[in-house]
């Protein structure tokens, strides 16, 4: 009963999803409700906050969904890149079974976060159709390109920060500190018509901020993105992928051994 | 057969390169049991976990078209974290089984922890992770041609080496084992076969006492 790579790959995975899965959420009882709760309550609160102030609608848009669109991506995203960060550094001791690469725990998280992803946001846009929202995005496959780029971004930068992992175990603090600013730089709370145009180019080189613009393009008929760019996106997702590929190569018997 | 392709493993060290193995060009044969020989830190534990596929050479290959186990000892092989129940359904999971109830039931007869199984391993003393490592090896219902022991059964109390020594025993004309242990006795009860870790590189003896009587001039100068 030989296997090939690709099916020792496929039971590797299974394998390691099983125990992440019962590591994750189900040491503590609440773990797929924070899940929700967390962005959710986000979304309340800056809806909340921007409804005091006097809005209604931006662009158009009821404050909710809108910020919705910019948050539910957003903690997907700086979810993603610690769980990636630390996946080769937490499974190290796995690797004593030659069937258990470096880059499966990465691959497992992987699957773990888009798919915890994809369930939030349409629960949670659900709950807001229920409760009286339009929330039916008007251009689907777009948002989901979106959605892909930005994973695929994540995944190129989780490589390059695995990489930096094995060489310094204090790379989550530093990615920490960089993620902490990033929210009040990628859109979430604004979109590009709500800035004036000269300021344009302290957002535009933020690859988050184009996921946002573009997001919000395609999910709201009434918003027209004036500096999206699914070039900027697509070679951003390109070249981190190749910098993530080529540093895991030269890093794999680092990721083995240590 | 094993066959080692300019194999090198070299550790970094402050004083720069040093050197475990050099350029090693063999042919391994694997249809007997061998023993390896080598004094402290000549390498037997890395060339274990190499030929295991827990570690890499730092060049060259190492190549078999042998069904070969994970490397079995103390070090490597059970994760601290995990209980012993969850430790043999991961293993059994990245072997390809998806029903894993009939070889954690084996692996629990076998190790006779009681209700630490269930209990994380890094709770177990050294003897029951002997126990449930060993056992986890043996559960598989396809047989491993090559099982690597890296001086696991050093550790257990007369019940299980007993208990151990017999089960590997019965698998013996399918399984051959490639065994680390200091003790020549409990080598000679398993192994025909030598290789002895000498000079950064290795010689296979078809005979184990030749191999033995080799060990003894290269490395025991303190005769009385």
């Amino acid at each position: 009963m030989a296997r090939t790579s690709l099916q020792v790959m496929r039971d590797t995975v299974f394998a390691l999803m099983m125990r992440e899965l019962k590591t994750r959420f189900g040491a503590r009882k609440l773990g797929y409700f924070w899940a929700l709760a967390e962005p959710a309550a986000q979304a309340l609160i800056l809806s909340t906050i921007f409804t005091l102030v006097g809005r209604n609608t931006l662009t158009g848009v009821p404050v909710a969904i809108f910020m919705l669109s910019g948050i539910l991506p957003y903690k997907f995203f700086s979810k993603l890149l610690p769980q990636l960060t630390a996946s080769v550094h937490a499974n190290r001791s796995l690797f004593a079974y030659r069937q258990v690469a470096p880059i499966d725990p990465l691959i497992t998280r992987l699957f773990i976060e888009f798919a915890t992803h994809i369930v939030v946001y349409v629960l949670i846009m659900s709950a807001m159709a229920w409760i009286g929202y339009d929330v039916w995005p008007e251009d689907l496959l777009s948002l989901l390109l979106a959605t892909l780029l930005l994973t695929l971004i994540g995944t190129g930068l989780g490589l390059m920060l695995c990489s930096a992992m094995s060489h310094w175990e204090d790379t989550p603090k530093v990615l920490q500190m960089v993620m902490t600013p990033m929210f009040f730089v990628s859109g979430i709370f604004f979109c590009a018509t709500m800035v004036p145009q000269q300021y344009w180019y302290l957002l535009t080189w933020n690859p988050i901020f184009h996921v946002t613009e573009l997001s919000r393009d395609a999910y709201f008929a009434s918003y027209t993105t004036p500096v999206g760019s699914w070039a900027f996106l697509m070679a951003t997702a390109l070249v981190t992928n190749a910098l993530g590929l080529m540093l895991y190569q030269v890093n794999r018997q680092r990721f083995i051994s240590a | 057969m094993i066959s080692f392709v300019g194999m090198s493993k070299f550790y970094p060290t402050k004083q720069g390169r040093s050197y475990v193995y050099k350029d090693v060009n063999m042919e391994l044969p694997t249809d007997k049991s061998i023993g390896v020989l080598g004094p402290n830190g000549a390498g037997k534990s890395t060339l274990i976990r190499m030929m295991g596929g827990a570690d890499m050479p730092s060049k060259g290959k190492i190549i078999t078209d042998k069904n070969v186990s994970w490397p079995l000892g103390l070090q490597g092989g059970l994760q601290g974290v995990m209980t012993g129940r969850e430790n043999v359904r991961f293993v059994a999971r990245i072997h390809g089984y998806r029903k894993t109830h009939i070889i954690e039931q084996q692996v629990e007869e076998f190790a006779e922890i009681g209700r630490y199984f269930d209990e994380p391993v890094k709770t177990y003393s050294n003897g029951m992770r002997a126990r449930v490592a060993f056992g986890l090896s043996m559960a598989f219902d396809f047989e491993f041609d090559l099982l690597l022991i890296d001086e696991l059964n050093a550790v257990g109390d007369a019940n299980f080496k007993l208990k151990s020594t017999a089960l590997l025993k019965k698998k013996m004309d399918r399984t051959k084992v490639i065994m680390v242990n200091h003790s020549v006795g409990q080598l000679k009860t398993f192994c025909e076969a030598g290789l002895l870790v000498k000079d950064k590189s290795l010689i296979y003896f078809e005979n184990l006492d030749d191999a033995v009587r080799e060990y003894n001039d290269t490395y025991v100068t303190a005769k009385n």
